[in-house]
């Protein structure tokens, strides 16, 4: 195979791995609603409604992202440097292993969360249920395991990229840790500013007039009733992975693969490596495609604004 | 055998001032825990020949300290969330953290004394940083400039810019042994483990506040949480130092987070439970004033 | 060495002061946003921009060893820049189709009446008592500039530290100090919005905007002080891998 195909394939799958990475990324802070709509499961005991929802304030999830993933790139390291003479192979144990150390991590962070929080609201009357604290830990580190595996797979992977490839120069000179910090905490600030909109506009205000903003007099009275019963946090994420995670995949599979895609192609138009390596006129290359990738951007924003406006009019009712 | 009894020791060392921290916690109010973590810190940070569990109390207590500074300057609300200041704590360690290992390499930033190394070369770091926390404290806090109008704010940046330079300079002594730029950059920077050090004691920092929050957070609550994260982070470095060093450093630090962490958690946990409203194993809910 | 020392320096300095000019330009609408309470990207500046910044400084670094000595400064702090504009654009996108498409809201702006890029009228389309909702095409338009701006920052002050002919960093020491120091200037200003932001057209940009650059400017002199002060221990240079 040509080196150049490999490179585009690697390209490719890393892609696919953002993706499958960033949506279980935004349904695991959905199952226990951290970040932004954690405001509101925060403040909905203070009014008055007491809750069953699980209460995961670790930090943001940019942060507590960092910190599995980067927690699970650094034993993946460890085993990598270990298992030195094995090859390439080794991989296939330290990933797997670093980040069930990350997620591992990642859930016992969680459970404090939601006694500490709750034990917070002792004025408010909120009881901590038992059930809810042990039934949401389990599937938040499921989740939790299969964005940080696909994170810490992509660090590898960009960090091997020469070998795997066979480009020479085409790996980050970045160590598996820190690409794994970076991509952490992209992933969680993606999942964060677009995820969490589907959660905390749509699903946690679901009893409210659909099609407008909540309103400020709204906030705290969140929907706590299900389709059955009462419902919980683990509801919130089989809503949001019909359309907010997939959503939310999709924009941090986006973000990698064109982030690639013309590093990759400003590469091939500069003569990867060989004789004929220009380094300079890759990276002008890189930078023209990704300018034009934003002016087309800004214009499909403008244009889907537009048909929103004439589809759905301006605000009716009061 | 000899393990055996470091870990006898540990636990009797760990032990102690849990209960005394639960029982006379008043006693460590916010100054008294400032100068006694200062003074810790920085003696631990200056010998980097200590062994390694040794410097992983050091490190914990100084983590401590910052959870503290963080909690009080945070709970006045920051207008953009508890995380950005105990991040903000580590942005300046990185930075201190950095040039005081780099300042600590000439030959004059060390001193051997009998064999004993003291490194007061790392103290230009913290100085520097103390400097830079102040005037970030200024600035934040300033009329003339962003007027955020929180009591303390210009301490509790200073104390942030102190305990992340300590932080890391303590954690990197850890890793290498030592504060020769030769051994610390393939050792913990070159490798990323830096990486790892900012994450994790950004969230022994941030993470207790931001998780206890709430109208009935209780100072010794948020506190126990940031020793169970130390705990954690001497389990992590301790993986780190065995392969970096040796397994005599490397183990007791392992069984130190170990101890540290499940006693810690267990006392958190525990607190939680009893001082909540109640805690019911499952059950419906209710609407209180209509 | 002078010359070197002092623009070192001049890097830094620029890359804070355009670090905090980044976070001003955000449309940041923090946790109200999430809940269509307020306009803009639905979470805090800090996280955003240090997610949008360490993007750009990925691709940098990848741009930066392209070259086996020597990086081409201004290049790379470019590809940096375009990483992030990027990473914010195909946010702030996809955060508008789930407005759009998932809870039904019209993108408007909350601050101003006419968006000034595209002079379409804001105030029928806003829901009563919320604070706009949605990423308008100024905001748009302003959250891509601040992308811009901030990876450019960032990458400028990695490119610095890393390259042979100014601090000559190892690659890891330079990415980690160029986010502390982009973290620190990147909180200070998202201080001084104090919550949320729509852009350039907001008023509040204008009424802060000179705060936060003046406190961005002293804290990147201290910090490009101690970075220079570390360069001239003369330990760290050379450390590449």
């Amino acid at each position: 195979m040509e080196p150049i195909v490999m490179l585009f394939a690697w390209m490719l799958i890393i892609a696919f791995l953002a993706f499958i990475a960033c949506m279980f990324e935004d349904l695991e802070s959905d199952i226990g609603s951290q970040s932004n709509p954690n405001s509101q499961i925060q403040l909905a005991p203070e009014m008055g409604y007491i809750h069953r929802y699980f209460n995961k304030a670790i930090s943001g999830e940019g942060l507590s992202y960092a910190l599995s993933c980067t927690i699970s790139g650094t034993i993946a390291m460890l085993i990598l440097l270990q298992l030195e003479s094995v090859g390439p192979t080794a991989a296939l144990l330290a990933i797997p292993v670093g980040a069930a150390v990350g997620s591992l991590v990642h859930m016992v962070r969680s459970s404090v969360c939601h006694v500490g929080r709750e034990a917070a609201h002792k004025r408010f009357e909120q009881p901590i249920y038992l059930d809810v604290l042990y039934g949401h830990l389990l599937p938040i580190a499921t989740h939790n395991f299969l964005a940080v595996i696909c994170i810490t797979a992509i660090a590898y992977i960009q960090s091997n990229l020469g070998i795997l490839s066979g480009v020479a120069g085409a790996s980050n000179p970045f160590p598996l840790p820190l690409l794994c910090l970076i991509w952490g905490l992209t992933v969680g600030a993606i999942g964060s500013s677009t995820g969490d909109i589907h959660y905390g506009t749509e699903r946690a205000f679901q009893d409210k007039p659909f099609g407008e903003g909540r309103r400020v007099v709204y906030h705290g009275q969140i929907c706590r009733y299900g389709a059955c019963g009462t419902r919980t946090s683990k509801d919130v994420a089989a809503f949001c992975a019909k359309y907010g995670g997939p959503a939310t995949g999709l924009a941090f599979g986006l973000i990698v693969l064109f982030e690639n895609w013309r590093t990759v192609i400003g590469m091939t138009l500069g003569g990867v490596a060989g004789p004929g390596w220009n380094p300079s006129l890759a990276a002008a290359w890189g930078i023209g495609i990704g300018i034009v990738i934003a002016v087309v951007l800004v214009i499909l924003a403008r244009t889907i604004e537009k048909w929103a406006r004439n589809k759905y009019g301006p605000f009716v009712g009061e | 055998m000899g393990e055996e009894e470091v870990k006898q020791e540990e636990k009797e060392i760990k032990e102690k001032p849990k209960e005394k921290f639960k029982l006379s916690f008043d006693y460590f109010n916010e100054s008294r825990l400032g100068i006694f973590a200062l003074i810790i810190g920085i003696i631990v940070a200056i010998f980097p020949g200590l062994p390694a569990f040794i410097k992983g109390i050091g490190m914990m207590i100084v983590l401590l300290w910052g959870a503290d500074s963080v909690r009080k300057t945070a709970r006045y609300g920051l207008g953009t969330g508890v995380p950005s200041i105990g991040v903000l704590a580590m942005g300046f360690g990185i930075v201190g953290g950095i040039t005081g290992i780099a300042v600590a390499s000439l030959s004059f930033g060390t001193l051997v004394v009998g064999g004993v190394e003291i490194a007061f070369g790392v103290l230009a770091g913290v100085a520097l940083l103390a400097l830079l926390g102040f005037v970030s404290g200024n600035l934040a806090n300033g009329d003339k400039f962003i007027n955020m109008k929180i009591p303390g704010l210009e301490r509790g940046m200073t104390e942030l810019g102190i305990a992340g330079t300590l932080a890391v300079l303590i954690e990197t002594s850890i890793i290498s042994g030592t504060y020769a730029i030769t051994n610390v950059l393939p050792n913990a920077i070159n490798n990323g483990v830096i990486a790892v050090i900012f994450i994790i004691s950004a969230f022994a920092m941030l993470q207790p506040l931001n998780t206890c929050l709430g109208a009935d957070e209780r100072r010794g609550r948020t506190l126990l949480m940031s020793i169970e994260i130390g705990g954690i982070a001497s389990i992590i470095l301790g993986l780190v130092t065995t392969l970096t060093l040796s397994a005599v450093q490397g183990v007791p630090l392992i069984v130190l987070g170990a101890v540290v962490w499940v006693v810690f958690y267990r006392a958190y946990m525990k607190a939680c439970l009893e001082e909540a409203y109640a805690v019911k194993g499952t059950g419906l809910i209710k609407t209180l004033g209509g | 060495m002078i010359e070197t020392l002092l623009l070192v320096l001049v890097c830094i300095i620029i890359g804070g002061l355009l670090s905090s000019l980044a976070v001003h330009l955000m449309p940041v609408g923090g946790a109200p946003a999430a809940m269509a309470t307020a306009t803009g990207i639905a979470t805090g500046c800090v996280m955003l921009m240090t997610g949008a910044a360490v993007t750009g400084l990925f691709t940098a670094s990848t741009v930066a060893s392209f070259w086996v000595t020597k990086p081409n400064v201004i290049l790379v702090a470019l590809s940096g820049a375009v990483g992030s504009m990027l990473m914010i654009g195909f946010t702030m996108f996809v955060g508008n189709l789930i407005y759009i498409f998932g809870a039904g809201i019209v993108p408007c702006s909350g601050r101003v009446a006419v968006d000034p890029i595209t002079k379409d009228s804001q105030t029928e389309y806003k829901t009563p008592r919320t604070d706009g909702h949605g990423v308008p095409t100024a905001s748009f338009v302003s959250g891509i500039l601040g992308g811009f701006s901030g990876g450019f920052g960032g990458a400028l002050i990695y490119v610095v530290l890393v390259s042979d002919s100014y601090a000559h960093f190892s690659v890891a020491t330079a990415g980690i100090v160029a986010m502390g120091i982009f973290i620190a200037n990147a909180i200070i200003a998202a201080y001084n919005i104090g919550g949320t932001i729509e852009g350039f057209h907001d008023p509040k940009f204008k009424a802060r905007i000179r705060t936060g650059l003046t406190c961005s400017l002293i804290v990147s002199v201290l910090c490009g002080v101690i970075i220079v002060i570390a360069m001239l221990t003369g330990t760290l240079a050379g450390g590449v891998m």
